[in-house]
């Protein structure tokens, strides 16, 4: 009956591509992802767009420039300390770091055959900047904020330019939200309320990237078909892409045993380690060195605005058993570092010097003025479950050693990041991740203002000082010194405790080479080949 | 046939204050849940209070909740369901592809349902205390007590993984194999209109797994209340008056007993029809077919109001569509039976 079913597929596939290869051969050339989330915007600076939609569009936009990638361990992660040319052959940055022109590639075109012009990377970065977006609030942390900045000079130069020389204002424009647009085919259908096309860029692509749309149904599938002509690199190896959404992690994980699909990146933690013994499967896993799982204090409310309370919360959390239970052991540690004061590099995250020691706590405890403990809460979101819940246990449980009584509060994901932007909760443990895993981007981004992602709402004067000046300072050693000096007083106050960077495993069929862990975490399909 | 389509007609008028207040009940529902939309959906590393504020005037939600109230009625009105968040498209057009999807297994599921429960229920009544009449009440008790989701997995453990007999439980026609042109939207029709017997084999066979595991849920009702209602009617009079006459078995349980025993099972399908369509969102997220249901609960998980308004109001207005069948179903299974 198998046999016959696929017989019968190999015909109506053959049928349906007229003088195409043979389906064997097809099928080769033909990789199949399969994910829990879906995709549900091709232009991934809609509002509510999905880590999945950040996926497509990088393979099916081009950007001026992006980071290159180099070997770390036994797989490849993206290197962001090298910038490559993707539409721009080659960029010359100004002595004084300021401004940077970019020459773009004059054989590059765009999916409709049409040529990509300085005039459509104008368009694209004033429709960054100008539109209601997500792409506005990423690149002003590269101070790229107002549309003037940007100039045509000519048809295959564009200039950009900030004020002050920002670190992060070049790797900004590396991110994927800096996509190119054809301007032509999105004028022509934007209108006086939408006049930057976004309601039709949501359902459709006009880009130059090394794969075209050739179908896509929000939360079902996407298919892409490589652009031949791509000329932003070396040519891709699969000619096409099947992103399929699969919400059971078991039977996506089935699918990839049985060799129907062909790469995972979402399985469940706890599958992976029984995966990586079956002979036709593959598991590259690696650290998420731009992330991290932390749990977080609220440091503006009682109990936690107390310093001495939160060192002795982080004297008391048994650290490497909630990394056995909670992670197996599948990532990298960020506690029990070996220095104090300060730290041995600028990098960050990197271990904090975090130990258990249940005696200190206890006399932390006193000292803070809690000689008869507290009642708290410690709350987590629901999607987060598998790896917060045995953490929340084992909080619980230690905690309870030095007087302090948690009760445990599980929130639908909705509802947590409604509490964490209004500052209600208490204690909690999130993971977050940023793009750009530089140290003063890191300290700007979590550890001050009044985003969300401040969690535990931190207004420390010193550190808003040193991210300030951190950001446009030029000379490495200084800027090392700097971020050094906001490594050590993270560690002092422990707004929040760092616990680890979870592993990403990427589950594939054996013959699937070159998989490359990117800052977006997602897949980027030019990597790939099938061996 | 003008007096069925009156009763139709008096039975859709007066199941319009009940819609009115499905919609009005559910939209006050999702404002009162806790979780703010606009927070959710506002991400990136600088979101602060003027995105949050754009995205909830985008929304419409940084009005007052009865002027909000006003407006979705006169979306409703004009036909318009709003923008899901999650999907970035309209509501419409979402239900729109997906309900024949969940449509196409409900239907299947059910034929499935019934071609064993009704025979197996007559059996059971036949005989009963006998030990045919233990092994349905065991199958019954069996499917109702194992979640659909154990049963889906366990049948594709089984069926796919060990044995490779099924196809990959992944959406409703292999993702090789051609898709025939949309005209209904139910892939079975379809591809039979299309003549393209491959895509309707590669579709069917994607069904049978889904269906079985949805059929296997809802047997017990069915099967048990048509056992009850035939050990009833078997025990009436004119029952006894056709054996004496010497009419033959077949005629009189086939014919006489089970269209008497018949409306309670209708009125029981109709529930379980309603029923399943909402509550298969379980098989729907194991064989990741691409269904209402499904869309309905991520909406909901993420506090997004449009599609699931536009959720319930779809089912409400199934729900009374039903009923109607059923009660049309009653005159033709007894024509005693006149509803008004």
């Amino acid at each position: 009956m198998r046999i016959g079913r696929r017989e019968i597929l190999a015909g109506a596939a053959a049928m349906a591509v007229p003088g195409g290869p043979a389906l064997a051969q097809s099928r080769a050339e033909t990789l199949r992802q399969v994910t829990g989330n879906t995709v549900n915007t091709l232009d991934p600076t809609m509002p509510g767009s999905t880590r999945e939609a950040f996926g497509i569009s990088v393979n099916v936009y081009d950007r001026l420039v992006g980071f290159g990638r180099k070997q770390q361990g036994a797989g490849w992660v993206f290197d962001p300390d090298t910038i490559k040319g993707e539409l721009a052959e080659r960029v010359e940055t100004r002595a004084d770091g300021t401004t940077f022109t970019f020459h773009l590639r004059r054989d590059a075109k765009f999916h409709d055959g049409t040529p990509v012009t300085a005039e459509d990377v104008k368009w694209s970065f004033d429709r960054h900047v100008t539109a209601r977006s997500l792409a506005a609030v990423q690149i002003q942390t590269g101070s790229w904020t107002k549309a003037e900045q940007f100039r045509v000079i000519d048809q295959h130069t564009f200039e950009a330019k900030v004020e002050r020389p920002d670190r992060l204002a070049l790797p900004n424009l590396c991110t994927l939200y800096c996509m190119i647009i054809n301007s032509k085919v999105a004028k022509s259908h934007a209108t006086a309320d939408d006049p930057w096309a976004q309601a039709w860029l949501k359902d459709n692509a006009a880009g130059s990237g090394a794969y075209r749309v050739e179908s896509f149904k929000p939360g079902e599938q996407v298919i892409l078909r490589r652009n031949d002509d791509w000329k932003g690199g070396p040519l891709p190896f699969f000619r096409r892409i099947i992103n399929q959404t699969i919400p059971e992690a078991a039977t996506r994980a089935n699918l990839i045993e049985r060799g129907d699909a062909d790469l995972s990146i979402d399985l469940q933690a706890s599958d992976v380690p029984a995966l990586a013994q079956r002979p036709r499967v593959k598991v590259v896993s690696t650290p998420q060195f731009n992330a991290f799982t932390m749990v977080a204090f609220n440091t503006r409310m009682a109990p936690f605005d107390n310093v001495k309370l939160r060192q002795a919360v982080a004297a008391a959390l048994p650290y490497q058993d909630i990394f056995k239970a909670a992670l197996f052991e599948r990532g990298a540690a960020l506690f029990g570092g070996d220095w104090r004061e300060t730290p041995p590099t600028a990098r960050f995250p990197q271990p904090m010097p975090m130990k258990t020691d249940l005696a200190r706590a206890r006399a932390l405890m006193a000292e803070a003025g809690f000689p008869n403990g507290l009642d708290t809460t410690f709350s987590f979101n629901v999607g987060s479950a598998a790896t917060s819940e045995p953490m929340a246990a084992l909080v619980k449980e230690s905690l309870a050693r030095i007087g302090i009584r948690v009760e445990i509060q599980k929130l639908p994901d909705a509802q947590i990041s409604t509490l964490v932007t209004e500052k209600k909760l208490p204690f909690l443990t999130e993971t977050s991740i940023a793009w750009l895993p530089s140290t003063d981007y890191f300290f700007r981004n979590f550890f001050t203002g009044e985003q969300r992602w401040n969690y535990s709402s931190w207004n420390n004067a010193e550190i808003t000082d040193l991210t300030a000046k951190a950001r446009f300072e030029r000379d490495p050693a200084e800027y090392e010194k700097l971020c050094k000096r906001m490594i050590a007083v993270l560690a002092e106050e422990v707004p929040l405790i760092l616990l680890w960077q979870p592993n990403q495993d990427a589950v594939m069929t054996q013959a699937i080479d070159g998989y490359t862990y990117q800052y977006h975490r997602q897949v980027d399909y030019r990597d790939l080949r099938r061996a | 046939m003008r007096g069925i389509a009156g009763r139709a007609g008096r039975r859709f008028v007066s199941s319009l204050p009940a819609l009115f207040g499905v919609l009005v009940f559910t939209f006050l529902l999702m404002r009162v849940l806790p979780g703010d939309p606009a927070i959710f959906f506002a991400s990136g590393p600088n979101a602060g209070q003027a995105e949050i504020e754009d995205i909830r005037r985008r929304m419409g939600l940084d009005k007052p909740v009865p002027e909000q109230l006003l407006l979705y009625l006169k979306d409703i009105g004009t036909g318009n369901l709003g923008r899901s968040m999650t999907t970035g498209q309209p509501v419409l057009n979402d239900l729109r592809n997906r309900l024949p999807a969940s449509l196409e297994l409900t239907f299947c599921a059910l034929l499935i349902a019934l071609v064993l429960a009704v025979p197996l229920g007559i059996l059971a009544a036949l005989r009963p205390g006998s030990v045919v009449d233990h092994a349905v009440r065991l199958l019954c008790t069996l499917g109702v007590c194992v979640p659909t989701f154990v049963s889906g997995l366990l049948l594709i453990y089984v069926l796919y993984y060990l044995l490779g007999i099924a196809p990959d439980p992944t959406g409703r026609i292999d993702i090789f194999a051609s898709q025939p042109p949309e005209v209904t939207g139910f892939l079975l029709v379809d591809a039979a209109i299309a003549g393209d017997w491959e895509a309707w084999w590669a579709a069917a066979s994607q069904l049978v797994l889904p269906a079985c595991t949805m059929a296997l849920f809802v047997l017990a009702p069915l099967a048990r209340m048509t056992r009850a209602s035939m050990l009833a009617v078997l025990t009436s009079d004119f029952i006894r008056t056709g054996e004496a006459l010497g009419l033959s078995r077949r005629r009189v349980i086939l014919v006489y007993a089970l269209r008497n025993a018949l409306l309670p099972v209708i009125t029981i399908m109709g529930i379980v029809f309603s029923t399943m369509l909402g509550a298969n969102v379980l098989v729907e997220k194991v064989f990741s077919w691409p269904g209402v249901a499904s869309y309905a609960l991520d909406a909901l998980l993420s506090s997004d109001y449009a599609p699931v308004q536009g959720f319930v109001l779809l089912m409400a207005s199934i729900f009374v569509l039903v009923n109607l069948v059923v009660d049309l179903l009653y005159g033709l299974a007894d024509p005693r039976v006149s509803i008004g």
